[in-house]
Protein backbone atom coordinates (compact mmCIF):
# COMPACT_ATOMS: atom_id res chain seq x y z
CA UNK A 1 0.00 0.00 0.00
CA UNK A 2 1.45 3.41 -0.92
CA UNK A 3 2.16 5.59 2.06
CA UNK A 4 1.96 9.34 2.10
CA UNK A 5 4.71 10.94 4.16
CA UNK A 6 3.40 13.82 6.25
CA UNK A 7 5.23 15.92 8.80
CA UNK A 8 4.67 14.58 12.30
CA UNK A 9 3.14 17.85 13.44
CA UNK A 10 0.61 20.01 11.53
CA UNK A 11 1.58 23.23 9.70
CA UNK A 12 1.94 26.37 11.79
CA UNK A 13 -1.45 27.85 10.76
CA UNK A 14 -3.36 24.58 11.22
CA UNK A 15 -6.32 25.18 13.59
CA UNK A 16 -5.74 24.06 17.18
CA UNK A 17 -8.38 23.73 19.86
CA UNK A 18 -7.82 24.08 23.57
CA UNK A 19 -11.44 23.40 24.39
CA UNK A 20 -12.03 21.46 27.59
CA UNK A 21 -15.80 21.13 27.09
CA UNK A 22 -15.67 19.00 23.98
CA UNK A 23 -15.31 15.34 24.89
CA UNK A 24 -16.66 11.92 23.94
CA UNK A 25 -18.70 12.08 27.18
CA UNK A 26 -20.74 14.92 25.66
CA UNK A 27 -20.69 13.70 22.04
CA UNK A 28 -21.90 10.20 22.92
CA UNK A 29 -24.77 11.53 25.05
CA UNK A 30 -25.98 14.04 22.46
CA UNK A 31 -25.39 11.48 19.71
CA UNK A 32 -27.47 8.87 21.51
CA UNK A 33 -30.53 11.14 21.49
CA UNK A 34 -29.84 12.32 17.93
CA UNK A 35 -29.51 8.72 16.74
CA UNK A 36 -32.81 7.85 18.38
CA UNK A 37 -34.52 10.88 16.80
CA UNK A 38 -33.15 10.04 13.35
CA UNK A 39 -34.22 6.41 13.84
CA UNK A 40 -37.80 7.47 14.65
CA UNK A 41 -37.71 9.89 11.73
CA UNK A 42 -36.58 7.13 9.37
CA UNK A 43 -39.17 4.56 10.46
CA UNK A 44 -42.07 7.03 10.46
CA UNK A 45 -40.84 8.25 7.06
CA UNK A 46 -41.07 4.68 5.73
CA UNK A 47 -44.61 4.42 7.14
CA UNK A 48 -45.52 7.66 5.40
CA UNK A 49 -44.04 6.41 2.14
CA UNK A 50 -46.22 3.32 2.47
CA UNK A 51 -49.32 5.52 2.60
CA UNK A 52 -48.50 6.66 -0.92
CA UNK A 53 -47.30 3.34 -2.35
CA UNK A 54 -48.93 0.44 -0.48
CA UNK A 55 -48.52 -3.13 -1.69
CA UNK A 56 -51.77 -4.39 -3.21
CA UNK A 57 -51.86 -7.42 -0.91
CA UNK A 58 -51.43 -5.31 2.23
CA UNK A 59 -53.76 -2.30 2.17
CA UNK A 60 -53.29 0.52 4.67
CA UNK A 61 -55.03 -0.19 7.99
CA UNK A 62 -57.88 2.06 9.14
CA UNK A 63 -57.14 1.74 12.85
CA UNK A 64 -56.17 3.52 14.91
CA UNK A 65 -57.84 6.38 13.02
CA UNK A 66 -55.10 8.71 14.34
CA UNK A 67 -52.28 6.39 13.23
CA UNK A 68 -50.92 8.63 10.48
CA UNK A 69 -51.47 11.68 12.64
CA UNK A 70 -49.18 10.15 15.25
CA UNK A 71 -46.51 8.79 12.94
CA UNK A 72 -46.25 11.85 10.72
CA UNK A 73 -46.42 14.23 13.68
CA UNK A 74 -43.52 12.24 15.15
CA UNK A 75 -41.68 12.38 11.84
CA UNK A 76 -41.75 16.15 11.58
CA UNK A 77 -41.27 16.75 15.32
CA UNK A 78 -38.25 14.44 15.62
CA UNK A 79 -36.87 16.05 12.47
CA UNK A 80 -37.17 19.50 14.05
CA UNK A 81 -35.68 18.23 17.34
CA UNK A 82 -32.75 16.81 15.37
CA UNK A 83 -31.73 20.27 14.12
CA UNK A 84 -30.36 21.60 17.46
CA UNK A 85 -29.09 18.12 18.35
CA UNK A 86 -27.13 17.90 15.11
CA UNK A 87 -25.65 21.38 15.56
CA UNK A 88 -24.44 20.60 19.09
CA UNK A 89 -23.20 17.16 18.05
CA UNK A 90 -21.19 18.63 15.17
CA UNK A 91 -19.85 21.38 17.43
CA UNK A 92 -18.64 18.78 19.91
CA UNK A 93 -16.51 16.99 17.31
CA UNK A 94 -15.42 19.95 15.20
CA UNK A 95 -11.73 19.80 16.26
CA UNK A 96 -11.56 16.27 14.90
CA UNK A 97 -11.95 17.75 11.42
CA UNK A 98 -8.40 19.04 11.90
CA UNK A 99 -6.96 15.83 13.34
CA UNK A 100 -3.34 15.30 12.39
CA UNK A 101 -2.41 13.43 10.29
CA UNK A 102 -5.59 13.84 8.18
CA UNK A 103 -5.56 10.10 7.50
CA UNK A 104 -3.46 7.36 9.07
CA UNK A 105 -4.33 4.69 6.51
CA UNK A 106 -6.60 3.98 3.58
CA UNK A 107 -9.24 2.53 5.92
CA UNK A 108 -9.04 5.62 8.10
CA UNK A 109 -9.40 7.82 5.00
CA UNK A 110 -12.52 5.91 3.91
CA UNK A 111 -13.94 6.25 7.41
CA UNK A 112 -13.34 10.00 7.38
CA UNK A 113 -14.96 10.34 3.96
CA UNK A 114 -17.96 8.35 5.20
CA UNK A 115 -18.30 10.86 8.03
CA UNK A 116 -18.24 13.62 5.43
CA UNK A 117 -21.15 11.91 3.66
CA UNK A 118 -22.99 11.50 6.98
CA UNK A 119 -22.62 15.18 7.85
CA UNK A 120 -23.60 16.40 4.38
CA UNK A 121 -26.64 14.14 4.12
CA UNK A 122 -27.77 14.93 7.69
CA UNK A 123 -27.59 18.67 7.07
CA UNK A 124 -29.40 18.52 3.72
CA UNK A 125 -32.03 15.97 4.80
CA UNK A 126 -33.02 17.97 7.89
CA UNK A 127 -32.90 21.32 6.13
CA UNK A 128 -34.87 20.33 3.03
CA UNK A 129 -37.34 18.40 5.18
CA UNK A 130 -38.06 21.51 7.24
CA UNK A 131 -38.24 23.77 4.17
CA UNK A 132 -40.72 21.34 2.62
CA UNK A 133 -42.99 21.85 5.63
CA UNK A 134 -42.92 25.55 4.75
CA UNK A 135 -43.77 24.80 1.11
CA UNK A 136 -40.40 26.19 0.07
CA UNK A 137 -38.92 24.18 -2.78
CA UNK A 138 -35.65 26.01 -3.29
CA UNK A 139 -34.00 23.12 -5.16
CA UNK A 140 -34.50 21.63 -8.62
CA UNK A 141 -34.86 17.93 -7.72
CA UNK A 142 -38.13 16.14 -6.92
CA UNK A 143 -38.43 16.47 -3.14
CA UNK A 144 -40.27 13.31 -2.13
CA UNK A 145 -38.10 10.80 -4.01
CA UNK A 146 -34.80 12.42 -3.01
CA UNK A 147 -35.90 12.90 0.62
CA UNK A 148 -36.81 9.24 0.74
CA UNK A 149 -33.62 7.89 -0.83
CA UNK A 150 -31.41 10.25 1.16
CA UNK A 151 -33.26 8.98 4.24
CA UNK A 152 -31.87 5.51 3.54
CA UNK A 153 -28.38 6.92 3.06
CA UNK A 154 -28.67 8.92 6.29
CA UNK A 155 -30.00 6.02 8.39
CA UNK A 156 -27.33 3.73 6.93
CA UNK A 157 -24.56 6.28 7.54
CA UNK A 158 -25.67 6.64 11.18
CA UNK A 159 -25.53 2.85 11.64
CA UNK A 160 -22.11 2.64 10.01
CA UNK A 161 -20.86 5.50 12.19
CA UNK A 162 -22.19 3.79 15.32
CA UNK A 163 -20.49 0.54 14.29
CA UNK A 164 -17.14 2.28 13.77
CA UNK A 165 -17.34 4.28 17.00
CA UNK A 166 -18.99 1.67 19.22
CA UNK A 167 -16.00 1.14 21.56
CA UNK A 168 -15.63 4.91 22.06
CA UNK A 169 -19.38 5.31 22.58
CA UNK A 170 -19.51 2.45 25.08
CA UNK A 171 -16.55 3.75 27.03
CA UNK A 172 -17.98 7.28 27.11
CA UNK A 173 -21.45 6.19 28.21
CA UNK A 174 -20.19 3.79 30.86
CA UNK A 175 -18.64 6.62 32.91
CA UNK A 176 -20.27 9.61 34.59
CA UNK A 177 -20.45 12.61 32.29
CA UNK A 178 -18.24 14.72 34.56
CA UNK A 179 -15.55 12.05 35.00
CA UNK A 180 -12.08 13.42 34.12
CA UNK A 181 -13.58 16.82 33.32
CA UNK A 182 -10.87 19.48 33.63
CA UNK A 183 -11.59 22.20 36.18
CA UNK A 184 -12.20 25.75 35.08
CA UNK A 185 -14.83 28.46 34.82
CA UNK A 186 -17.53 28.54 32.23
CA UNK A 187 -20.04 25.97 31.12
CA UNK A 188 -19.63 22.44 32.44
CA UNK A 189 -20.38 19.28 30.49
CA UNK A 190 -23.51 18.78 32.56
CA UNK A 191 -24.49 22.40 31.94
CA UNK A 192 -23.98 21.95 28.20
CA UNK A 193 -26.20 18.86 28.14
CA UNK A 194 -28.86 20.69 30.18
CA UNK A 195 -28.76 23.69 27.84
CA UNK A 196 -28.97 21.40 24.80
CA UNK A 197 -31.95 19.59 26.33
CA UNK A 198 -33.61 22.91 27.07
CA UNK A 199 -33.02 24.07 23.49
CA UNK A 200 -34.47 20.87 22.02
CA UNK A 201 -37.48 21.08 24.36
CA UNK A 202 -38.05 24.69 23.36
CA UNK A 203 -37.87 23.87 19.65
CA UNK A 204 -40.36 21.03 20.15
CA UNK A 205 -42.92 22.81 22.31
CA UNK A 206 -42.94 25.90 20.09
CA UNK A 207 -43.64 23.82 16.96
CA UNK A 208 -45.54 20.69 17.99
CA UNK A 209 -48.75 22.71 18.39
CA UNK A 210 -49.33 22.22 14.67
CA UNK A 211 -49.86 18.52 15.37
CA UNK A 212 -51.23 18.54 18.93
CA UNK A 213 -54.33 20.71 19.24
CA UNK A 214 -53.99 21.46 22.95
CA UNK A 215 -50.49 22.85 22.45
CA UNK A 216 -51.43 25.12 19.54
CA UNK A 217 -51.32 28.30 21.72
CA UNK A 218 -47.65 27.50 22.47
CA UNK A 219 -46.81 27.18 18.79
CA UNK A 220 -44.86 30.43 18.52
CA UNK A 221 -42.61 28.97 15.83
CA UNK A 222 -45.12 26.49 14.41
CA UNK A 223 -45.33 26.82 10.62
CA UNK A 224 -49.10 26.21 10.86
CA UNK A 225 -51.78 27.35 13.27
CA UNK A 226 -54.43 24.76 12.34
CA UNK A 227 -57.37 26.47 14.05
CA UNK A 228 -56.94 29.59 11.91
CA UNK A 229 -57.81 27.73 8.70
CA UNK A 230 -61.30 27.88 7.20
CA UNK A 231 -63.71 25.85 9.39
CA UNK A 232 -60.78 25.45 11.83
CA UNK A 233 -58.87 23.19 9.46
CA UNK A 234 -55.83 24.23 7.38
CA UNK A 235 -55.77 23.72 3.63
CA UNK A 236 -52.86 22.08 1.86
CA UNK A 237 -53.89 23.12 -1.65
CA UNK A 238 -56.43 25.88 -2.18
CA UNK A 239 -59.12 25.72 -4.84
CA UNK A 240 -57.35 28.51 -6.70
CA UNK A 241 -54.06 26.57 -6.66
CA UNK A 242 -55.88 23.48 -7.96
CA UNK A 243 -57.59 25.69 -10.58
CA UNK A 244 -61.02 24.73 -9.32
CA UNK A 245 -62.66 28.14 -9.60
CA UNK A 246 -66.29 27.30 -8.95
CA UNK A 247 -68.53 24.29 -9.23
CA UNK A 248 -71.17 24.33 -11.98
CA UNK A 249 -74.84 24.37 -10.91
CA UNK A 250 -75.49 21.17 -12.86
CA UNK A 251 -72.60 19.34 -11.12
CA UNK A 252 -73.33 15.64 -10.60
CA UNK A 253 -71.18 12.99 -8.98
CA UNK A 254 -70.69 10.17 -11.44
CA UNK A 255 -70.34 6.68 -9.98
CA UNK A 256 -68.99 4.09 -12.43
CA UNK A 257 -69.20 0.37 -11.86
CA UNK A 258 -71.28 -2.64 -12.90
CA UNK A 259 -74.41 -0.52 -12.18
CA UNK A 260 -73.40 3.08 -12.89
CA UNK A 261 -75.43 6.05 -11.65
CA UNK A 262 -75.10 9.73 -10.90
CA UNK A 263 -75.98 11.84 -7.86
CA UNK A 264 -77.06 15.46 -7.91
CA UNK A 265 -76.21 18.03 -5.26
CA UNK A 266 -79.63 17.87 -3.57
CA UNK A 267 -79.63 14.09 -3.42
CA UNK A 268 -76.09 14.05 -2.10
CA UNK A 269 -76.80 16.55 0.66
CA UNK A 270 -80.05 14.81 1.64
CA UNK A 271 -78.18 11.54 2.14
CA UNK A 272 -75.25 13.06 4.03
CA UNK A 273 -76.36 12.05 7.50
CA UNK A 274 -73.51 9.84 8.65
CA UNK A 275 -71.15 11.47 11.14
CA UNK A 276 -67.48 10.61 11.53
CA UNK A 277 -64.95 12.14 13.90
CA UNK A 278 -61.72 11.72 12.00
CA UNK A 279 -58.52 13.70 12.28
CA UNK A 280 -56.96 15.00 9.10
CA UNK A 281 -53.18 14.70 9.10
CA UNK A 282 -50.89 16.14 6.46
CA UNK A 283 -47.54 14.78 5.29
CA UNK A 284 -46.16 18.18 6.30
CA UNK A 285 -46.83 17.32 9.93
CA UNK A 286 -49.88 19.39 10.81
CA UNK A 287 -52.99 17.60 11.93
CA UNK A 288 -56.29 18.46 13.52
CA UNK A 289 -59.40 16.76 14.88
CA UNK A 290 -62.46 17.27 12.70
CA UNK A 291 -66.13 16.32 12.59
CA UNK A 292 -67.39 15.27 9.20
CA UNK A 293 -70.86 14.53 7.83
CA UNK A 294 -71.45 12.72 4.59
CA UNK A 295 -72.33 9.44 2.89
CA UNK A 296 -70.44 6.22 3.58
CA UNK A 297 -68.42 5.57 0.42
CA UNK A 298 -69.15 1.85 0.73
CA UNK A 299 -72.92 2.53 0.35
CA UNK A 300 -72.29 4.12 -3.05
CA UNK A 301 -69.89 1.35 -4.00
CA UNK A 302 -72.51 -1.30 -3.19
CA UNK A 303 -75.19 0.62 -5.09
CA UNK A 304 -72.86 0.65 -8.11
CA UNK A 305 -72.48 -3.13 -7.89
CA UNK A 306 -69.23 -3.32 -5.91
CA UNK A 307 -68.51 -4.49 -2.38
CA UNK A 308 -66.03 -4.09 0.48
CA UNK A 309 -63.38 -5.92 -1.56
CA UNK A 310 -63.63 -3.50 -4.50
CA UNK A 311 -60.81 -1.21 -5.49
CA UNK A 312 -62.16 2.31 -5.74
CA UNK A 313 -60.67 5.32 -7.52
CA UNK A 314 -61.91 8.80 -6.73
CA UNK A 315 -61.26 11.61 -9.20
CA UNK A 316 -61.29 15.34 -8.58
CA UNK A 317 -62.50 18.28 -10.63
CA UNK A 318 -58.86 19.30 -10.35
CA UNK A 319 -57.60 18.51 -13.84
CA UNK A 320 -53.88 18.14 -13.18
CA UNK A 321 -51.54 17.11 -10.41
CA UNK A 322 -50.47 13.87 -8.74
CA UNK A 323 -53.26 14.13 -6.17
CA UNK A 324 -56.18 14.83 -8.52
CA UNK A 325 -57.20 11.21 -7.91
CA UNK A 326 -56.53 8.47 -5.39
CA UNK A 327 -57.08 4.79 -4.80
CA UNK A 328 -58.89 3.47 -1.76
CA UNK A 329 -59.53 -0.12 -0.78
CA UNK A 330 -59.53 -2.53 2.16
CA UNK A 331 -60.12 -1.28 5.70
CA UNK A 332 -59.91 2.39 4.69
CA UNK A 333 -62.71 1.90 2.15
CA UNK A 334 -64.95 0.48 4.87
CA UNK A 335 -64.36 3.55 7.05
CA UNK A 336 -64.42 6.19 4.31
CA UNK A 337 -66.92 8.99 3.99
CA UNK A 338 -67.81 11.20 1.06
CA UNK A 339 -67.99 14.32 3.19
CA UNK A 340 -70.24 17.28 2.51
CA UNK A 341 -69.90 18.97 5.91
CA UNK A 342 -66.92 19.88 8.06
CA UNK A 343 -67.24 20.90 11.71
CA UNK A 344 -70.97 21.51 11.31
CA UNK A 345 -70.80 23.69 8.18
CA UNK A 346 -71.17 23.02 4.50
CA UNK A 347 -67.70 22.21 3.13
CA UNK A 348 -65.68 25.29 2.19
CA UNK A 349 -64.58 25.42 -1.46
CA UNK A 350 -60.95 25.22 -0.28
CA UNK A 351 -61.81 22.04 1.64
CA UNK A 352 -63.28 20.34 -1.43
CA UNK A 353 -66.85 21.57 -1.97
CA UNK A 354 -69.14 20.04 -3.10
CA UNK A 355 -67.84 16.71 -1.76
CA UNK A 356 -64.52 15.21 -0.72
CA UNK A 357 -63.14 11.92 0.51
CA UNK A 358 -62.18 11.49 4.16
CA UNK A 359 -60.93 8.17 5.49
CA UNK A 360 -59.37 6.99 8.75
CA UNK A 361 -55.57 6.79 9.16
CA UNK A 362 -55.04 8.24 5.69
CA UNK A 363 -52.47 10.83 4.60
CA UNK A 364 -54.24 14.17 4.17
CA UNK A 365 -53.51 14.72 0.51
CA UNK A 366 -54.94 11.30 -0.38
CA UNK A 367 -58.35 12.47 0.86
CA UNK A 368 -59.18 13.78 -2.60
CA UNK A 369 -61.20 17.02 -2.79
CA UNK A 370 -63.75 18.44 -5.29
CA UNK A 371 -64.91 14.98 -6.35
CA UNK A 372 -66.40 14.45 -9.79
CA UNK A 373 -66.12 10.72 -10.34
CA UNK A 374 -66.05 7.53 -8.27
CA UNK A 375 -64.85 4.46 -10.15
CA UNK A 376 -65.61 1.02 -8.70
CA UNK A 377 -63.35 -1.74 -10.00
CA UNK B 1 -14.25 -6.48 15.84
CA UNK B 2 -17.33 -7.79 17.60
CA UNK B 3 -20.27 -9.46 15.87
CA UNK B 4 -22.51 -6.57 17.00
CA UNK B 5 -20.34 -4.03 15.25
CA UNK B 6 -20.23 -6.11 12.08
CA UNK B 7 -24.02 -6.49 12.08
CA UNK B 8 -24.70 -2.80 12.68
CA UNK B 9 -22.09 -1.76 10.14
CA UNK B 10 -23.34 -4.20 7.50
CA UNK B 11 -26.92 -3.03 7.98
CA UNK B 12 -25.65 0.52 7.52
CA UNK B 13 -23.80 -0.34 4.32
CA UNK B 14 -26.90 -2.10 2.93
CA UNK B 15 -29.11 0.95 3.64
CA UNK B 16 -26.55 3.35 2.15
CA UNK B 17 -26.22 1.15 -0.91
CA UNK B 18 -29.99 0.90 -1.35
CA UNK B 19 -30.49 4.65 -1.01
CA UNK B 20 -27.59 5.43 -3.35
CA UNK B 21 -28.79 2.90 -5.92
CA UNK B 22 -32.30 4.37 -5.96
CA UNK B 23 -30.88 7.89 -6.21
CA UNK B 24 -28.58 6.99 -9.09
CA UNK B 25 -31.19 5.02 -11.04
CA UNK B 26 -34.33 7.09 -10.44
CA UNK B 27 -33.19 10.70 -10.20
CA UNK B 28 -32.21 12.52 -13.43
CA UNK B 29 -28.48 13.29 -13.80
CA UNK B 30 -28.98 17.05 -13.72
CA UNK B 31 -30.81 16.83 -10.40
CA UNK B 32 -28.09 14.58 -8.99
CA UNK B 33 -25.46 17.15 -9.89
CA UNK B 34 -27.52 19.84 -8.14
CA UNK B 35 -27.92 17.57 -5.11
CA UNK B 36 -24.17 16.90 -4.99
CA UNK B 37 -23.52 20.64 -5.08
CA UNK B 38 -26.01 21.27 -2.26
CA UNK B 39 -24.43 18.51 -0.16
CA UNK B 40 -20.94 19.91 -0.67
CA UNK B 41 -22.05 23.49 0.01
CA UNK B 42 -23.87 22.42 3.18
CA UNK B 43 -20.67 20.93 4.62
CA UNK B 44 -18.57 23.85 3.41
CA UNK B 45 -20.93 26.41 4.98
CA UNK B 46 -21.16 24.49 8.25
CA UNK B 47 -17.49 23.61 8.61
CA UNK B 48 -16.13 26.72 6.95
CA UNK B 49 -18.43 29.45 8.25
CA UNK B 50 -20.81 28.43 11.05
CA UNK B 51 -18.39 26.35 13.07
CA UNK B 52 -15.54 28.93 12.96
CA UNK B 53 -18.02 31.68 13.91
CA UNK B 54 -19.18 29.57 16.83
CA UNK B 55 -15.58 28.98 17.87
CA UNK B 56 -14.97 32.73 17.63
CA UNK B 57 -18.06 33.44 19.75
CA UNK B 58 -16.78 30.93 22.32
CA UNK B 59 -13.36 32.60 22.37
CA UNK B 60 -14.97 36.03 22.81
CA UNK B 61 -17.03 34.78 25.73
CA UNK B 62 -13.96 33.26 27.35
CA UNK B 63 -12.04 36.48 26.82
CA UNK B 64 -14.60 39.10 27.85
CA UNK B 65 -17.25 37.52 30.06
CA UNK B 66 -16.23 37.13 33.72
CA UNK B 67 -15.90 33.59 35.05
CA UNK B 68 -19.05 33.15 37.08
CA UNK B 69 -21.33 34.69 34.44
CA UNK B 70 -19.70 32.85 31.56
CA UNK B 71 -21.48 29.54 31.95
CA UNK B 72 -24.89 31.20 31.93
CA UNK B 73 -24.12 33.19 28.76
CA UNK B 74 -22.79 30.08 27.01
CA UNK B 75 -25.73 27.99 28.22
CA UNK B 76 -28.25 30.55 26.95
CA UNK B 77 -26.58 30.63 23.52
CA UNK B 78 -26.62 26.83 23.30
CA UNK B 79 -30.29 26.71 24.36
CA UNK B 80 -31.27 29.29 21.74
CA UNK B 81 -29.40 27.90 18.75
CA UNK B 82 -32.16 25.50 17.66
CA UNK B 83 -35.07 27.94 17.72
CA UNK B 84 -32.91 30.53 15.96
CA UNK B 85 -31.95 28.08 13.22
CA UNK B 86 -35.55 27.09 12.50
CA UNK B 87 -36.68 30.73 12.67
CA UNK B 88 -34.50 31.79 9.74
CA UNK B 89 -36.59 30.10 7.02
CA UNK B 90 -39.79 30.99 8.90
CA UNK B 91 -38.79 34.67 8.80
CA UNK B 92 -37.78 34.50 5.14
CA UNK B 93 -41.07 32.89 4.14
CA UNK B 94 -43.47 34.70 6.46
CA UNK B 95 -46.77 35.76 4.83
CA UNK B 96 -46.01 34.18 1.47
CA UNK B 97 -48.92 31.72 1.52
CA UNK B 98 -52.69 32.04 0.97
CA UNK B 99 -54.62 32.61 4.22
CA UNK B 100 -56.58 29.37 3.89
CA UNK B 101 -53.42 27.33 4.37
CA UNK B 102 -52.97 28.73 7.89
CA UNK B 103 -49.27 28.52 7.01
CA UNK B 104 -46.50 31.00 7.90
CA UNK B 105 -48.91 33.66 9.10
CA UNK B 106 -47.32 34.42 12.46
CA UNK B 107 -45.03 37.28 13.44
CA UNK B 108 -42.00 35.08 13.87
CA UNK B 109 -39.55 37.91 14.59
CA UNK B 110 -41.56 39.00 17.63
CA UNK B 111 -42.06 35.40 18.75
CA UNK B 112 -38.35 34.65 18.43
CA UNK B 113 -37.54 37.80 20.38
CA UNK B 114 -39.90 36.70 23.16
CA UNK B 115 -38.31 33.27 23.28
CA UNK B 116 -34.87 34.88 23.59
CA UNK B 117 -36.24 37.04 26.42
CA UNK B 118 -37.40 33.85 28.15
CA UNK B 119 -34.03 32.16 27.62
CA UNK B 120 -32.12 35.26 28.73
CA UNK B 121 -34.41 35.74 31.73
CA UNK B 122 -33.98 32.13 32.79
CA UNK B 123 -30.19 32.35 32.47
CA UNK B 124 -30.21 35.65 34.43
CA UNK B 125 -32.39 34.09 37.13
CA UNK B 126 -30.04 31.11 37.45
CA UNK B 127 -27.09 33.50 37.62
CA UNK B 128 -28.71 35.44 40.48
CA UNK B 129 -29.41 32.20 42.32
CA UNK B 130 -25.77 31.30 41.90
CA UNK B 131 -24.58 34.67 43.25
CA UNK B 132 -26.86 34.41 46.29
CA UNK B 133 -25.70 30.86 46.99
CA UNK B 134 -22.04 31.80 46.64
CA UNK B 135 -22.58 34.79 48.97
CA UNK B 136 -24.25 32.57 51.59
CA UNK B 137 -21.48 30.01 51.31
CA UNK B 138 -18.89 32.76 51.85
CA UNK B 139 -20.77 34.16 54.87
CA UNK B 140 -21.19 30.70 56.36
CA UNK B 141 -17.45 30.19 56.41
Amino acid sequence: MPTLRLPSSPPRLWPRFAERLRSPAVTARVGRVLGLAIGICFVTGLLSGYQYHPWTWLPEPAHPVWGYRLTQGLHVTTGIASIPLLLVKLWSVYPRLFAWPPARSLVHLVERLSIGVLVAVALIELMTGFLNVLGWYAWPWPFVAVHRFLGFVLAGSVLLHVAVKLPVIRAALSRPVAADEPAGGGLTRRGLLTATGAGVTLAVITTVGQSVGRLEPLGLLAPRRPSTGPQHVPVNKTAAQARVRRVAADWRLEVRGPRPFTLGLAELEAGATTRADLPIACVEGWSVDARWHGLPLLDLVRRAGGNADSTVYVHSLQAHGAYSHSLIDGPQLAGALLATHLNGERLDLDHGYPVRLIAPDRAGVLNTKWLALVEVR
Amino acid sequence: MSVTRWLIGSAGVVLIGWGALRLLTEIPDGDLVALAIWLAVAVAVHDGVLAPLTALAGAMINRFVPGRLRRFVSGALVAGVGITAISIPLLLRENTQPAAKALLRQNYAVHLAWLWVIIGGTAAGLYVVRIVRDARATRGR
